[in-house]
Protein backbone atom coordinates (compact mmCIF):
# COMPACT_ATOMS: atom_id res chain seq x y z
CA UNK A 1 0.00 0.00 0.00
CA UNK A 2 2.61 2.12 1.01
CA UNK A 3 4.51 1.70 -2.21
CA UNK A 4 1.32 2.79 -4.15
CA UNK A 5 0.34 5.65 -2.38
CA UNK A 6 4.19 7.07 -2.59
CA UNK A 7 3.60 6.57 -6.59
CA UNK A 8 0.36 8.98 -6.33
CA UNK A 9 2.19 11.30 -4.43
CA UNK A 10 5.19 11.11 -7.17
CA UNK A 11 2.23 11.29 -9.71
CA UNK A 12 0.86 14.68 -8.19
CA UNK A 13 4.35 16.26 -7.47
CA UNK A 14 4.90 15.68 -11.36
CA UNK A 15 1.55 16.89 -12.67
CA UNK A 16 1.94 20.47 -10.30
CA UNK A 17 5.20 21.18 -11.37
CA UNK A 18 4.60 20.43 -15.05
CA UNK A 19 1.32 22.90 -14.23
CA UNK A 20 3.42 25.21 -12.79
CA UNK A 21 6.02 25.41 -15.63
CA UNK A 22 2.66 26.09 -18.03
CA UNK A 23 1.60 28.80 -15.99
CA UNK A 24 4.75 30.22 -16.06
CA UNK A 25 5.50 29.44 -19.97
CA UNK A 26 2.12 31.02 -20.89
CA UNK A 27 1.26 27.56 -22.58
CA UNK A 28 -1.86 25.04 -21.65
CA UNK A 29 -1.38 22.81 -19.10
CA UNK A 30 -2.89 19.72 -21.25
CA UNK A 31 0.09 19.23 -23.25
CA UNK A 32 2.57 19.58 -20.42
CA UNK A 33 0.66 17.23 -18.14
CA UNK A 34 0.82 14.34 -21.50
CA UNK A 35 4.96 15.33 -21.02
CA UNK A 36 4.93 14.80 -17.46
CA UNK A 37 3.39 11.06 -17.98
CA UNK A 38 6.08 10.42 -20.34
CA UNK A 39 8.54 11.32 -18.82
CA UNK A 40 8.48 9.76 -15.82
CA UNK A 41 6.19 6.86 -17.25
CA UNK A 42 7.48 3.50 -17.82
CA UNK A 43 8.96 4.13 -21.10
CA UNK A 44 11.24 7.09 -20.24
CA UNK A 45 11.80 7.11 -16.24
CA UNK A 46 11.26 3.54 -15.90
CA UNK A 47 13.89 2.41 -18.90
CA UNK A 48 16.46 4.54 -17.53
CA UNK A 49 16.30 2.71 -14.04
CA UNK A 50 14.61 5.90 -12.36
CA UNK A 51 11.55 5.63 -10.56
CA UNK A 52 8.11 6.02 -12.44
CA UNK A 53 4.85 5.72 -12.52
CA UNK A 54 3.69 2.37 -13.60
CA UNK A 55 0.78 2.18 -15.91
CA UNK A 56 -1.62 0.78 -13.54
CA UNK A 57 -5.30 -0.34 -12.54
CA UNK A 58 -5.45 2.64 -10.67
CA UNK A 59 -4.44 5.43 -12.66
CA UNK A 60 -6.48 4.21 -15.01
CA UNK A 61 -9.78 4.03 -12.95
CA UNK A 62 -8.92 7.61 -12.19
CA UNK A 63 -8.18 8.49 -15.76
CA UNK A 64 -11.35 7.05 -16.77
CA UNK A 65 -13.56 9.25 -14.09
CA UNK A 66 -11.36 12.22 -15.72
CA UNK A 67 -13.04 11.67 -19.12
CA UNK A 68 -16.26 10.80 -17.65
CA UNK A 69 -16.18 14.03 -16.03
CA UNK A 70 -14.58 16.19 -18.55
CA UNK A 71 -17.86 15.00 -20.93
CA UNK A 72 -20.36 16.01 -17.89
CA UNK A 73 -19.03 19.21 -18.10
CA UNK A 74 -19.53 19.62 -21.94
CA UNK A 75 -23.11 18.25 -21.35
CA UNK A 76 -23.77 20.43 -18.50
CA UNK A 77 -23.40 23.52 -21.26
CA UNK A 78 -26.07 21.85 -23.51
CA UNK A 79 -29.55 23.30 -23.05
CA UNK A 80 -32.08 23.05 -25.44
CA UNK A 81 -31.65 26.98 -26.29
CA UNK A 82 -27.91 25.26 -27.41
CA UNK A 83 -29.31 22.65 -29.56
CA UNK A 84 -31.81 25.50 -31.18
CA UNK A 85 -28.86 27.78 -31.87
CA UNK A 86 -27.08 25.05 -33.47
CA UNK A 87 -30.00 25.03 -36.06
CA UNK A 88 -28.82 28.85 -37.17
CA UNK A 89 -25.05 30.27 -38.26
CA UNK A 90 -23.33 27.45 -36.02
CA UNK A 91 -25.02 24.59 -38.01
CA UNK A 92 -23.77 26.20 -40.78
CA UNK A 93 -20.34 26.73 -39.78
CA UNK A 94 -19.76 23.60 -37.94
CA UNK A 95 -21.47 21.51 -40.94
CA UNK A 96 -18.38 22.89 -42.58
CA UNK A 97 -16.01 22.31 -40.44
CA UNK A 98 -17.26 18.92 -40.37
CA UNK A 99 -17.21 18.10 -43.92
CA UNK A 100 -14.14 19.60 -44.42
CA UNK A 101 -11.82 18.36 -41.23
CA UNK A 102 -13.21 14.83 -40.69
CA UNK A 103 -12.76 13.17 -44.48
CA UNK A 104 -9.36 14.65 -44.74
CA UNK A 105 -8.00 12.21 -41.59
CA UNK A 106 -10.02 9.25 -42.62
CA UNK A 107 -8.67 9.70 -46.00
CA UNK A 108 -4.99 10.07 -44.42
CA UNK A 109 -5.72 7.14 -42.82
CA UNK A 110 -7.03 4.67 -45.77
CA UNK A 111 -4.15 6.38 -47.45
CA UNK A 112 -1.68 5.29 -45.11
CA UNK A 113 -3.53 1.89 -45.63
CA UNK A 114 -5.24 1.37 -42.66
CA UNK A 115 -8.79 0.00 -42.27
CA UNK A 116 -11.70 2.09 -42.33
CA UNK A 117 -12.33 2.03 -38.51
CA UNK A 118 -8.65 2.98 -37.82
CA UNK A 119 -9.23 5.61 -40.55
CA UNK A 120 -12.52 6.89 -38.91
CA UNK A 121 -10.55 7.25 -35.53
CA UNK A 122 -7.79 9.33 -37.32
CA UNK A 123 -10.91 11.48 -38.79
CA UNK A 124 -12.35 11.94 -35.38
CA UNK A 125 -8.68 12.90 -33.96
CA UNK A 126 -7.72 15.63 -36.26
CA UNK A 127 -11.09 16.84 -36.44
CA UNK A 128 -12.12 17.92 -32.75
CA UNK A 129 -10.31 21.09 -31.84
CA UNK A 130 -9.65 21.76 -28.14
CA UNK A 131 -12.83 23.59 -26.33
CA UNK A 132 -10.18 23.86 -23.35
CA UNK A 133 -7.22 25.73 -25.22
CA UNK A 134 -8.93 27.74 -27.94
CA UNK A 135 -11.23 29.03 -25.37
CA UNK A 136 -8.52 30.15 -23.07
CA UNK A 137 -6.46 31.31 -25.78
CA UNK A 138 -9.37 33.42 -26.98
CA UNK A 139 -9.53 35.06 -23.20
CA UNK A 140 -6.14 35.27 -22.74
CA UNK A 141 -5.99 37.18 -26.27
CA UNK A 142 -8.69 39.05 -25.74
CA UNK A 143 -10.42 37.95 -28.58
CA UNK A 144 -13.43 37.31 -26.63
CA UNK A 145 -14.59 40.55 -27.06
CA UNK A 146 -13.86 40.62 -30.71
CA UNK A 147 -16.50 39.31 -33.23
CA UNK A 148 -14.33 36.25 -33.85
CA UNK A 149 -15.13 34.76 -31.15
CA UNK A 150 -18.35 33.96 -32.07
CA UNK A 151 -18.02 31.27 -34.86
CA UNK A 152 -15.19 29.87 -33.01
CA UNK A 153 -17.04 29.15 -29.86
CA UNK A 154 -20.17 28.71 -31.68
CA UNK A 155 -18.35 25.62 -34.24
CA UNK A 156 -16.68 24.61 -30.34
CA UNK A 157 -20.26 23.45 -29.65
CA UNK A 158 -20.96 22.10 -32.82
CA UNK A 159 -17.86 19.94 -32.52
CA UNK A 160 -18.73 19.15 -29.02
CA UNK A 161 -22.10 17.60 -30.36
CA UNK A 162 -20.94 16.20 -33.19
CA UNK A 163 -18.02 14.32 -30.86
CA UNK A 164 -21.07 12.88 -28.61
CA UNK A 165 -22.38 11.00 -31.49
CA UNK A 166 -19.25 9.93 -33.07
CA UNK A 167 -18.38 8.60 -30.22
CA UNK A 168 -20.96 7.00 -29.49
CA UNK A 169 -20.56 5.11 -32.93
CA UNK A 170 -16.91 4.56 -32.85
CA UNK A 171 -17.21 3.12 -29.12
CA UNK A 172 -19.12 0.01 -31.01
CA UNK A 173 -17.06 -0.32 -33.70
CA UNK A 174 -14.09 -0.61 -31.80
CA UNK A 175 -15.38 -2.65 -28.63
CA UNK A 176 -17.71 -4.83 -30.73
CA UNK A 177 -16.29 -4.78 -34.45
CA UNK A 178 -14.46 -8.01 -34.80
CA UNK A 179 -17.32 -10.21 -35.22
CA UNK A 180 -18.59 -8.91 -38.76
CA UNK A 181 -21.15 -6.99 -39.80
CA UNK A 182 -23.83 -8.38 -37.93
CA UNK A 183 -21.64 -7.98 -34.67
CA UNK A 184 -21.52 -4.41 -35.78
CA UNK A 185 -25.01 -3.75 -35.98
CA UNK A 186 -25.91 -5.43 -32.98
CA UNK A 187 -23.57 -3.45 -30.69
CA UNK A 188 -24.58 0.13 -32.38
CA UNK A 189 -28.31 -1.06 -32.02
CA UNK A 190 -27.04 -1.60 -28.20
CA UNK A 191 -25.24 1.91 -28.09
CA UNK A 192 -28.21 3.75 -29.64
CA UNK A 193 -30.86 1.83 -27.60
CA UNK A 194 -28.99 2.53 -24.53
CA UNK A 195 -28.56 6.21 -25.34
CA UNK A 196 -32.03 6.57 -26.73
CA UNK A 197 -33.08 5.43 -23.49
CA UNK A 198 -30.89 7.52 -21.41
CA UNK A 199 -32.14 11.07 -23.43
CA UNK A 200 -35.76 9.86 -22.60
CA UNK A 201 -34.54 9.55 -19.23
CA UNK A 202 -32.81 13.13 -19.34
CA UNK A 203 -35.53 14.70 -21.13
CA UNK A 204 -38.19 13.84 -18.91
CA UNK A 205 -36.14 13.60 -15.45
CA UNK A 206 -35.51 16.56 -15.04
CA UNK A 207 -37.74 17.18 -12.02
CA UNK A 208 -35.59 13.81 -10.70
CA UNK A 209 -32.19 15.49 -11.32
CA UNK A 210 -33.67 19.02 -9.88
CA UNK A 211 -34.73 16.66 -7.04
CA UNK A 212 -31.73 14.44 -6.61
CA UNK A 213 -29.39 17.78 -6.05
CA UNK A 214 -31.93 19.51 -3.31
CA UNK A 215 -29.36 19.90 -1.02
CA UNK A 216 -27.77 22.98 0.81
CA UNK A 217 -24.37 20.31 2.35
CA UNK A 218 -21.35 21.06 -0.50
CA UNK A 219 -19.91 17.71 0.59
CA UNK A 220 -23.57 15.81 -0.11
CA UNK A 221 -24.32 17.73 -3.06
CA UNK A 222 -21.17 16.78 -4.74
CA UNK A 223 -21.65 13.23 -3.87
CA UNK A 224 -24.87 12.84 -5.03
CA UNK A 225 -23.68 14.17 -8.56
CA UNK A 226 -21.17 11.61 -8.35
CA UNK A 227 -23.09 9.11 -7.97
CA UNK A 228 -25.58 9.76 -10.78
CA UNK A 229 -23.17 10.10 -13.48
CA UNK A 230 -20.45 7.77 -12.33
CA UNK A 231 -22.82 4.77 -12.02
CA UNK A 232 -24.58 5.82 -15.59
CA UNK A 233 -21.37 5.64 -17.17
CA UNK A 234 -20.44 2.62 -15.72
CA UNK A 235 -23.23 0.95 -16.47
CA UNK A 236 -22.88 2.03 -20.03
CA UNK A 237 -19.17 1.11 -20.65
CA UNK A 238 -20.39 -2.73 -19.12
CA UNK A 239 -22.83 -2.96 -22.49
CA UNK A 240 -20.17 -1.50 -24.43
CA UNK A 241 -21.12 1.54 -24.93
CA UNK A 242 -19.19 5.17 -24.66
CA UNK A 243 -19.27 5.86 -20.81
CA UNK A 244 -18.30 9.49 -22.27
CA UNK A 245 -21.25 9.89 -24.25
CA UNK A 246 -23.45 8.63 -21.57
CA UNK A 247 -21.94 11.27 -19.36
CA UNK A 248 -22.03 13.71 -21.81
CA UNK A 249 -26.14 12.94 -21.40
CA UNK A 250 -26.18 12.81 -17.72
CA UNK A 251 -24.69 16.22 -17.89
CA UNK A 252 -27.57 17.42 -20.34
CA UNK A 253 -29.89 16.47 -17.52
CA UNK A 254 -28.59 18.43 -14.92
CA UNK A 255 -28.28 21.46 -17.24
CA UNK A 256 -31.91 22.23 -16.77
CA UNK A 257 -32.19 21.43 -13.34
CA UNK A 258 -31.32 24.52 -12.10
CA UNK A 259 -28.72 23.29 -10.51
CA UNK A 260 -26.07 23.57 -13.50
CA UNK A 261 -24.12 26.68 -11.86
CA UNK A 262 -23.75 24.96 -8.52
CA UNK A 263 -22.60 21.62 -10.22
CA UNK A 264 -19.53 23.80 -11.83
CA UNK A 265 -18.76 26.08 -8.97
CA UNK A 266 -18.43 22.77 -7.03
CA UNK A 267 -17.30 20.51 -9.10
CA UNK A 268 -14.42 22.13 -10.91
CA UNK A 269 -11.92 21.15 -8.87
CA UNK A 270 -12.53 17.76 -9.02
CA UNK A 271 -13.13 17.16 -12.63
CA UNK A 272 -9.58 19.30 -12.86
CA UNK A 273 -7.95 16.61 -10.76
CA UNK A 274 -9.02 13.66 -12.50
CA UNK A 275 -8.65 15.39 -15.91
CA UNK A 276 -5.17 16.13 -14.97
CA UNK A 277 -4.56 12.86 -14.05
CA UNK A 278 -6.31 11.37 -17.59
CA UNK A 279 -3.67 13.48 -19.49
CA UNK A 280 -1.09 12.13 -17.39
CA UNK A 281 -2.28 8.85 -18.12
CA UNK A 282 -2.38 9.24 -21.71
CA UNK A 283 1.44 10.58 -21.22
CA UNK A 284 2.32 6.81 -19.03
CA UNK A 285 1.26 4.52 -22.06
CA UNK A 286 3.03 6.41 -24.60
CA UNK A 287 6.32 5.19 -26.26
CA UNK A 288 8.15 7.64 -27.58
CA UNK A 289 9.94 5.43 -29.47
CA UNK A 290 6.56 4.56 -31.09
CA UNK A 291 6.28 8.15 -31.93
CA UNK A 292 9.55 7.85 -34.02
CA UNK A 293 7.18 5.21 -36.08
CA UNK A 294 4.17 7.28 -36.94
CA UNK A 295 6.20 10.18 -37.72
CA UNK A 296 5.28 10.10 -41.01
CA UNK A 297 1.21 9.96 -40.72
CA UNK A 298 2.07 12.81 -37.85
CA UNK A 299 3.88 15.11 -40.49
CA UNK A 300 1.56 14.55 -43.34
CA UNK A 301 -1.56 15.18 -40.88
CA UNK A 302 0.17 18.27 -39.49
CA UNK A 303 0.85 19.71 -43.05
CA UNK A 304 -2.39 18.67 -44.26
CA UNK A 305 -4.91 19.04 -41.49
CA UNK A 306 -3.34 22.97 -39.99
CA UNK A 307 -4.57 24.89 -43.59
CA UNK A 308 -7.76 22.89 -43.70
CA UNK A 309 -8.67 23.46 -40.37
CA UNK A 310 -8.06 27.69 -41.49
CA UNK A 311 -9.79 27.17 -44.72
CA UNK A 312 -12.80 25.32 -42.74
CA UNK A 313 -12.87 28.45 -39.74
CA UNK A 314 -12.49 30.80 -42.50
CA UNK A 315 -15.60 30.01 -44.43
CA UNK A 316 -17.41 29.58 -41.01
CA UNK A 317 -16.15 33.16 -40.17
CA UNK A 318 -17.38 33.85 -43.33
CA UNK A 319 -21.17 32.50 -42.71
CA UNK A 320 -21.13 34.91 -40.13
CA UNK A 321 -20.44 37.94 -41.93
CA UNK A 322 -17.06 38.79 -41.07
CA UNK A 323 -14.78 40.09 -42.87
CA UNK A 324 -11.78 38.50 -44.66
CA UNK A 325 -9.25 39.29 -42.23
CA UNK A 326 -11.62 38.25 -38.79
CA UNK A 327 -12.60 35.35 -40.74
CA UNK A 328 -9.00 34.24 -41.09
CA UNK A 329 -8.22 34.64 -37.50
CA UNK A 330 -11.53 32.37 -36.94
CA UNK A 331 -9.73 29.28 -38.94
CA UNK A 332 -6.56 30.13 -36.89
CA UNK A 333 -8.43 30.12 -33.75
CA UNK A 334 -9.86 26.13 -34.15
CA UNK A 335 -6.58 24.79 -35.10
CA UNK A 336 -5.44 23.64 -31.52
CA UNK A 337 -6.26 19.95 -30.87
CA UNK A 338 -6.50 18.82 -27.46
CA UNK A 339 -8.40 16.58 -25.25
CA UNK A 340 -11.23 14.99 -27.12
CA UNK A 341 -8.37 14.13 -30.04
CA UNK A 342 -6.94 12.01 -26.35
CA UNK A 343 -10.38 11.13 -25.36
CA UNK A 344 -10.63 9.40 -28.73
CA UNK A 345 -6.66 7.67 -28.72
CA UNK A 346 -7.97 6.47 -25.21
CA UNK A 347 -10.58 4.72 -27.04
CA UNK A 348 -8.85 3.67 -29.86
CA UNK A 349 -6.36 1.80 -27.02
CA UNK A 350 -8.95 -0.38 -26.29
CA UNK A 351 -9.21 -1.59 -29.52
CA UNK A 352 -7.49 -4.74 -30.99
CA UNK A 353 -5.58 -4.24 -33.37
CA UNK A 354 -2.26 -3.30 -33.90
CA UNK A 355 -2.84 -0.09 -35.46
CA UNK A 356 -5.77 1.07 -32.84
CA UNK A 357 -2.79 -0.11 -29.52
CA UNK A 358 0.06 1.43 -30.50
CA UNK A 359 -0.18 3.57 -33.97
CA UNK A 360 -3.00 5.42 -32.81
CA UNK A 361 -2.63 6.88 -29.00
CA UNK A 362 1.00 7.41 -30.03
CA UNK A 363 -0.03 9.49 -33.30
CA UNK A 364 -2.99 11.16 -31.16
CA UNK A 365 -0.07 12.19 -28.42
CA UNK A 366 2.23 13.67 -31.02
CA UNK A 367 -0.41 15.48 -33.20
CA UNK A 368 -2.08 16.93 -29.51
CA UNK A 369 1.96 18.48 -28.65
CA UNK A 370 2.22 19.79 -31.77
CA UNK A 371 -1.40 21.50 -32.60
CA UNK A 372 -1.67 22.57 -29.19
CA UNK A 373 1.52 24.39 -29.52
CA UNK A 374 1.56 25.23 -33.55
CA UNK A 375 -2.49 26.72 -32.70
CA UNK A 376 -1.60 28.80 -29.99
CA UNK A 377 1.38 29.92 -31.48
CA UNK A 378 -0.54 31.14 -34.78
CA UNK A 379 -3.23 32.52 -32.70
CA UNK A 380 -0.83 34.70 -30.86
CA UNK A 381 1.38 35.73 -34.03
CA UNK A 382 -2.37 35.95 -36.60
CA UNK A 383 -0.80 39.64 -37.96
CA UNK A 384 1.97 37.35 -39.40
CA UNK A 385 -0.53 34.56 -40.85
CA UNK A 386 -2.85 37.47 -41.80
CA UNK A 387 0.25 38.96 -43.88
CA UNK A 388 1.06 35.98 -45.50
CA UNK A 389 -2.17 34.58 -46.65
CA UNK A 390 -3.01 38.29 -47.75
CA UNK A 391 0.03 39.77 -48.93
CA UNK A 392 0.75 42.74 -47.54
CA UNK A 393 -3.15 43.47 -46.02
CA UNK A 394 -4.64 43.59 -49.53
CA UNK A 395 -7.63 41.84 -46.95
CA UNK A 396 -8.96 45.59 -45.43
CA UNK A 397 -9.89 46.57 -49.26
CA UNK A 398 -11.84 43.50 -49.59
CA UNK A 399 -13.44 43.37 -46.70
CA UNK B 1 -27.83 53.80 -27.35
CA UNK B 2 -27.65 50.54 -28.27
CA UNK B 3 -26.25 47.39 -26.97
CA UNK B 4 -25.83 44.13 -28.27
CA UNK B 5 -25.93 40.94 -26.27
CA UNK B 6 -24.40 37.63 -27.41
CA UNK B 7 -23.76 34.69 -25.89
CA UNK B 8 -20.08 32.98 -25.43
CA UNK B 9 -20.64 29.55 -24.99
CA UNK B 10 -18.38 28.04 -22.15
CA UNK B 11 -17.51 31.79 -21.08
CA UNK B 12 -20.26 33.91 -20.73
CA UNK B 13 -22.24 36.72 -21.80
CA UNK B 14 -21.20 39.67 -24.14
CA UNK B 15 -22.69 43.38 -23.91
CA UNK B 16 -21.58 46.08 -26.71
CA UNK B 17 -22.51 49.28 -25.98
CA UNK B 18 -22.53 52.21 -28.95
CA UNK B 19 -20.42 54.90 -27.71
CA UNK B 20 -21.38 57.37 -30.50
CA UNK B 21 -18.55 57.98 -32.31
CA UNK B 22 -18.31 54.61 -33.79
CA UNK B 23 -16.58 52.94 -31.07
CA UNK B 24 -18.05 50.33 -28.87
CA UNK B 25 -17.41 49.90 -25.03
CA UNK B 26 -17.35 45.81 -24.83
CA UNK B 27 -18.00 44.23 -21.35
CA UNK B 28 -17.76 40.38 -21.34
CA UNK B 29 -18.85 38.76 -18.18
CA UNK B 30 -17.58 35.66 -17.45
CA UNK B 31 -19.39 32.83 -15.76
CA UNK B 32 -17.56 32.85 -12.90
CA UNK B 33 -18.58 36.39 -12.61
CA UNK B 34 -15.80 38.13 -13.29
CA UNK B 35 -16.39 41.13 -15.55
CA UNK B 36 -13.90 42.43 -18.67
CA UNK B 37 -14.46 45.18 -19.97
CA UNK B 38 -12.60 46.32 -23.60
CA UNK B 39 -13.09 49.26 -26.48
CA UNK B 40 -13.17 48.89 -29.92
CA UNK B 41 -12.02 52.02 -31.59
CA UNK B 42 -14.25 51.34 -34.53
CA UNK B 43 -15.67 47.76 -36.47
CA UNK B 44 -12.36 47.04 -38.03
CA UNK B 45 -9.79 47.92 -35.15
CA UNK B 46 -9.11 44.98 -32.55
CA UNK B 47 -10.79 45.40 -29.37
CA UNK B 48 -8.07 47.10 -26.15
CA UNK B 49 -8.87 45.97 -22.93
CA UNK B 50 -9.37 48.55 -20.47
CA UNK B 51 -9.38 46.76 -17.20
CA UNK B 52 -11.09 43.44 -15.50
CA UNK B 53 -13.06 43.66 -12.31
CA UNK B 54 -14.25 40.78 -10.26
CA UNK B 55 -18.15 40.01 -9.45
CA UNK B 56 -17.85 41.85 -6.42
CA UNK B 57 -15.93 45.10 -7.29
CA UNK B 58 -18.00 45.24 -11.10
CA UNK B 59 -21.68 45.89 -9.18
CA UNK B 60 -19.73 48.25 -6.75
CA UNK B 61 -18.33 50.19 -9.58
CA UNK B 62 -21.62 49.66 -10.84
CA UNK B 63 -23.58 51.24 -8.59
CA UNK B 64 -20.82 53.90 -8.42
CA UNK B 65 -21.45 54.74 -12.18
CA UNK B 66 -25.09 54.62 -12.33
CA UNK B 67 -24.80 57.71 -9.52
CA UNK B 68 -26.98 55.34 -6.52
CA UNK B 69 -24.00 54.19 -4.53
CA UNK B 70 -24.54 54.13 -0.66
CA UNK B 71 -22.93 52.06 2.28
CA UNK B 72 -25.34 52.07 5.18
CA UNK B 73 -23.52 52.10 8.04
CA UNK B 74 -22.66 55.00 10.60
CA UNK B 75 -22.63 58.03 8.67
CA UNK B 76 -25.46 60.29 8.60
CA UNK B 77 -26.07 61.71 5.19
CA UNK B 78 -26.28 58.28 3.44
CA UNK B 79 -28.75 58.97 0.47
CA UNK B 80 -30.12 56.95 -2.91
CA UNK B 81 -31.68 59.03 -5.62
CA UNK B 82 -34.72 56.68 -7.40
CA UNK B 83 -36.08 58.51 -10.37
CA UNK B 84 -35.74 61.98 -10.83
CA UNK B 85 -36.29 63.80 -7.98
CA UNK B 86 -37.07 61.27 -5.04
CA UNK B 87 -34.40 60.18 -2.34
CA UNK B 88 -34.53 56.80 -0.28
CA UNK B 89 -32.09 58.36 2.93
CA UNK B 90 -30.79 56.80 6.55
CA UNK B 91 -31.42 59.43 9.18
CA UNK B 92 -29.62 58.78 12.48
CA UNK B 93 -31.89 59.15 15.40
CA UNK B 94 -29.63 61.30 18.24
CA UNK B 95 -29.89 61.07 21.59
CA UNK B 96 -31.17 64.57 21.79
CA UNK B 97 -33.56 64.39 18.93
CA UNK B 98 -37.44 65.65 19.63
CA UNK B 99 -38.56 62.11 17.84
CA UNK B 100 -36.80 59.89 20.78
CA UNK B 101 -39.01 57.72 23.04
CA UNK B 102 -41.97 58.74 20.78
CA UNK B 103 -44.09 56.40 18.46
CA UNK B 104 -44.05 56.90 14.79
CA UNK B 105 -47.66 57.98 14.98
CA UNK B 106 -47.06 60.56 17.80
CA UNK B 107 -44.13 61.77 16.23
CA UNK B 108 -46.32 63.21 13.31
CA UNK B 109 -43.02 63.04 10.89
CA UNK B 110 -45.17 62.47 7.67
CA UNK B 111 -47.64 65.33 8.05
CA UNK B 112 -44.97 67.83 8.49
CA UNK B 113 -42.43 66.38 6.44
CA UNK B 114 -43.84 64.45 3.65
CA UNK B 115 -41.76 61.97 3.86
CA UNK B 116 -42.37 58.78 4.98
CA UNK B 117 -40.41 55.83 7.04
CA UNK B 118 -40.24 52.69 5.39
CA UNK B 119 -38.33 50.48 7.55
CA UNK B 120 -36.22 50.97 10.84
CA UNK B 121 -32.20 49.71 11.70
CA UNK B 122 -32.45 49.14 15.13
CA UNK B 123 -28.61 47.40 16.32
CA UNK B 124 -28.90 44.41 13.62
CA UNK B 125 -32.54 44.16 13.43
CA UNK B 126 -34.46 46.17 10.45
CA UNK B 127 -38.23 46.85 11.10
CA UNK B 128 -39.78 46.86 7.64
CA UNK B 129 -42.75 48.79 7.03
CA UNK B 130 -43.38 50.24 10.49
CA UNK B 131 -46.63 51.07 11.44
CA UNK B 132 -47.36 54.00 13.77
CA UNK B 133 -47.36 52.65 17.19
CA UNK B 134 -43.71 51.79 15.97
CA UNK B 135 -41.53 53.32 19.10
CA UNK B 136 -38.57 55.51 17.74
CA UNK B 137 -35.32 54.68 19.96
CA UNK B 138 -32.69 57.10 19.98
CA UNK B 139 -29.53 55.48 17.87
CA UNK B 140 -32.45 53.82 15.51
CA UNK B 141 -31.37 54.72 11.52
CA UNK B 142 -34.81 55.50 9.79
CA UNK B 143 -34.97 54.90 6.10
CA UNK B 144 -37.40 57.55 4.36
CA UNK B 145 -38.36 57.88 1.24
CA UNK B 146 -39.86 61.42 -0.17
CA UNK B 147 -39.32 64.63 -2.36
CA UNK B 148 -35.78 65.69 -2.21
CA UNK B 149 -37.07 68.67 -0.06
CA UNK B 150 -39.08 66.48 2.50
CA UNK B 151 -36.27 64.75 3.03
CA UNK B 152 -34.12 67.55 3.67
CA UNK B 153 -36.91 68.68 6.20
CA UNK B 154 -37.48 65.41 7.67
CA UNK B 155 -33.61 64.90 8.28
CA UNK B 156 -33.36 68.66 10.19
CA UNK B 157 -36.18 67.83 12.20
CA UNK B 158 -35.21 64.34 13.15
CA UNK B 159 -31.81 65.60 13.94
CA UNK B 160 -33.20 68.05 16.28
CA UNK B 161 -31.95 71.07 15.65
Amino acid sequence: MAAELLEFGYLFVVLAVTGAVALRLGLSVIPLYVVGGVVVGPYVAGRFGLPYVADGEVVTLLAELGIVLLLFFLGLEFSLDRLRAARSNIGRAGAIDLVVNLPLGVVIGLALGWSVVEAFLLGGIVYISSSAIVTKTLIDLGWIADPESEPILGTLVFEDLAIAVYLAAVTSLVLGGEGGLAAIGRSLAIAFGFLGLLLVLVQYGTPLFTRVLDVENQEAFVLRALAVVVPVAGAALALGVSEAVAAFFVGMGFSTSGHRETIERRLTSVRDVFAAIFFFWIGLGTDPTLLAAVVVPLVVAVVLTTPAKVVSGYLGGRVYDLSTHRSLRVGVGMVPRGEFSLVIAALAASGSTQVMREAIPAFAVGYVLVMSALGTVLMQRSDLVERLVFRGGSAKADS
Amino acid sequence: MTVYESDLPGVGKKHEVELGDGARLVIVTHNTGKREVFRRASADSDSEKLFELDDELARQVGTLLEGAYFQPVETTDIETLLGDSTLLEWVEVSPDSDVAGKTLGESDLRQATGASVIAIERDDEVITSPGGETPIEAGDTLIVIGPRESCREFAALVKGA
